[in-house]
């Protein structure tokens, strides 16, 4: 594992205050020495600035970034990133919220809530120390699965609506679901180990301090 | 009274910030988003400049001819009509402005099929206008912001337009598959309809103008039930669209005596 060397340098960079950009070197000690509240509200900003960045990448398509047309579902791999270590209700109030903001950028009905906070639910609910190792095939795996999960949902609420018949809505899911999950599970770690090494090292300034 | 102190001095701000949040996130909805999409226009305007250029030029010279082929093909049975009724009343008004725009950001979501264009009402842009590309319709303007709009395309789902065969009159309803082919389905069981026909817009259509090509039949089944399918292939690149023109409503006008 050499990679984490540049993820750390180049967030130390990018989320910290400009004061701070002097000492890169180590980046775990003054974390714990950071008075709590300041501490605190990195770990917001770092949320707010990630959560605003996947809604951006949504609606662009480098190239790559699209298979047969269809984009990876950011928010999907956030709300995976973010409720993989913590509770079902952590999780379902984090996929609702997002959900939502995703309706901003697309229209309101159906609503993107529902499949996201049932996604955050049920990642928040399950036993993970015992299944899942923290490394990237099994986040890959989750978010291959939940967006498969997602977009079964959300065709199911298209139907329900009436907005389109059902035989166009489910041949349209078949082309969808499939390059849709495939993508999504193959850009999770660009989301999930960014957050996740920044969610660690917090905790451990928390608990050292 | 002690306890429920304690308990709000534990869990008090968690609960506030979940509100406030919570709240936040409504508005932002509510507004159809539109703090986003204009710090996502300010955020992209800089990079619109390593956007692809048109390097398709073959691709559009050839949806050119297409357009072209299809104009006149609405001309001629246009013409026909006219000869027909000797008054014929023009039912397009002429000179409505049209907007040039360019789409910097395509459907958020892979369900729905929409672009955001970088003209806002500041530049004239309203809900409801239609959005040409070379080749012919696009789609409609469904929000607007200052500095952006959002376009439901006509491969959308949602999407329905009226629409008629150029060459023989008969109407059908085009609607999306999220694809770059459209469906039409007739209104007659055995429509007067042969692959390779031009289809644009219908007169009957009230959020169109009418005769604006859209596209060709690709292929015809005539056994679906309850009315005939047709396959159309959409004229204009849906996929790879940069420069679009914006074009304001189409007024019906009471017909002159």
């Amino acid at each position: 594992m050499k990679i984490p060397k540049f993820w750390v340098r180049k967030k130390q960079t990018s989320q910290q205050p400009p004061s701070r950009r002097k000492k890169p070197k180590k980046p775990i000690k003054p974390l714990s020495r950071w008075h709590p509240r300041v501490r605190q509200m990195t770990d917001s900003g770092v949320i707010a600035v990630s959560v605003l960045l996947c809604l951006f990448l949504l609606p662009t398509r480098f190239p790559g970034m699209e298979l047969l047309g269809i984009g990876a579902n950011w928010l999907l791999i956030w709300v995976v990133a973010w409720s993989v270590k913590r509770s079902a209700l952590q999780g379902a109030f984090a996929g609702i919220i997002l959900g939502l903001l995703q309706d901003a950028m697309t229209s309101p009905q159906p609503t993107h809530a529902l499949s996201l906070g049932l996604v955050g639910f049920l990642i928040g609910l399950f036993q993970k120390q015992r299944f899942i190792q923290e490394d990237f095939i099994s986040i890959a795996l989750i978010v291959f699965l939940m967006a498969i999960l997602s977009d079964t949902i959300f065709a199911l609420q298209m139907i329900a609506m009436n907005i389109a018949s059902s035989d166009v809505v489910w041949a349209y899911y078949k082309k969808v679901t499939l390059a849709s999950a495939i993508l999504s599970s193959l850009w999770a770690p660009v989301v999930y180990y960014p957050l996740n090494r920044w969610w660690q090292q917090l905790k451990l300034a928390e608990q050292s301090s | 009274m002690f306890t429920a102190r304690r308990w709000w001095e534990r869990f008090g701000l968690q609960l506030s910030l979940l509100v406030l949040v919570v709240g936040g996130t409504l508005v932002v909805r509510q507004t159809q988003g539109e703090l986003l999409v204009e710090l996502y226009d300010g955020i992209t305007r800089p990079f619109e400049v390593f956007h692809k250029q048109p390097n398709q030029e073959a691709y559009l010279k050839d949806a050119k001819v297409q357009e072209l082929q299809a104009k006149i093909v609405e001309l001629e049975s246009q013409n026909k009509n006219l000869k027909a009724l000797l008054k014929y009343v023009e039912k397009e008004p002429k000179n409505l402005p049209t907007i040039p725009a360019r789409v910097v950001g395509r459907s958020a979501d892979n369900w729905w099929q929409q672009v955001t264009l970088n003209r806002g009402s500041l530049r004239g842009v309203k809900e409801g206008y239609i959005v040409k590309a070379e080749g012919g319709l696009v789609g409609l303007i469904d929000s607007v912001t200052s500095n952006t709009s959002r376009v439901l395309l006509i491969s959308d789902m949602n999407s329905r337009v009226g629409v008629n065969i150029s060459r023989t009159g008969a109407k059908g309803i085009l609607r999306g598959d999220g694809s770059a082919d459209a469906i039409l389905e007739f209104y007659e069981k055995v429509p007067n309809a042969k692959p390779g026909d031009v289809v644009s817009t219908s007169t009957y259509s009230s959020k169109f103008p009418s005769g604006v090509p859209i596209g060709k039949i690709k292929s015809l089944d005539l056994k679906r039930l309850p009315a005939s399918v047709a396959i159309i292939e959409l004229f204009p690149p849906i996929r790879s669209l940069d420069w679009v023109t914006v074009n304001a409503k189409p007024k019906n006008p009471a017909p002159k005596k």
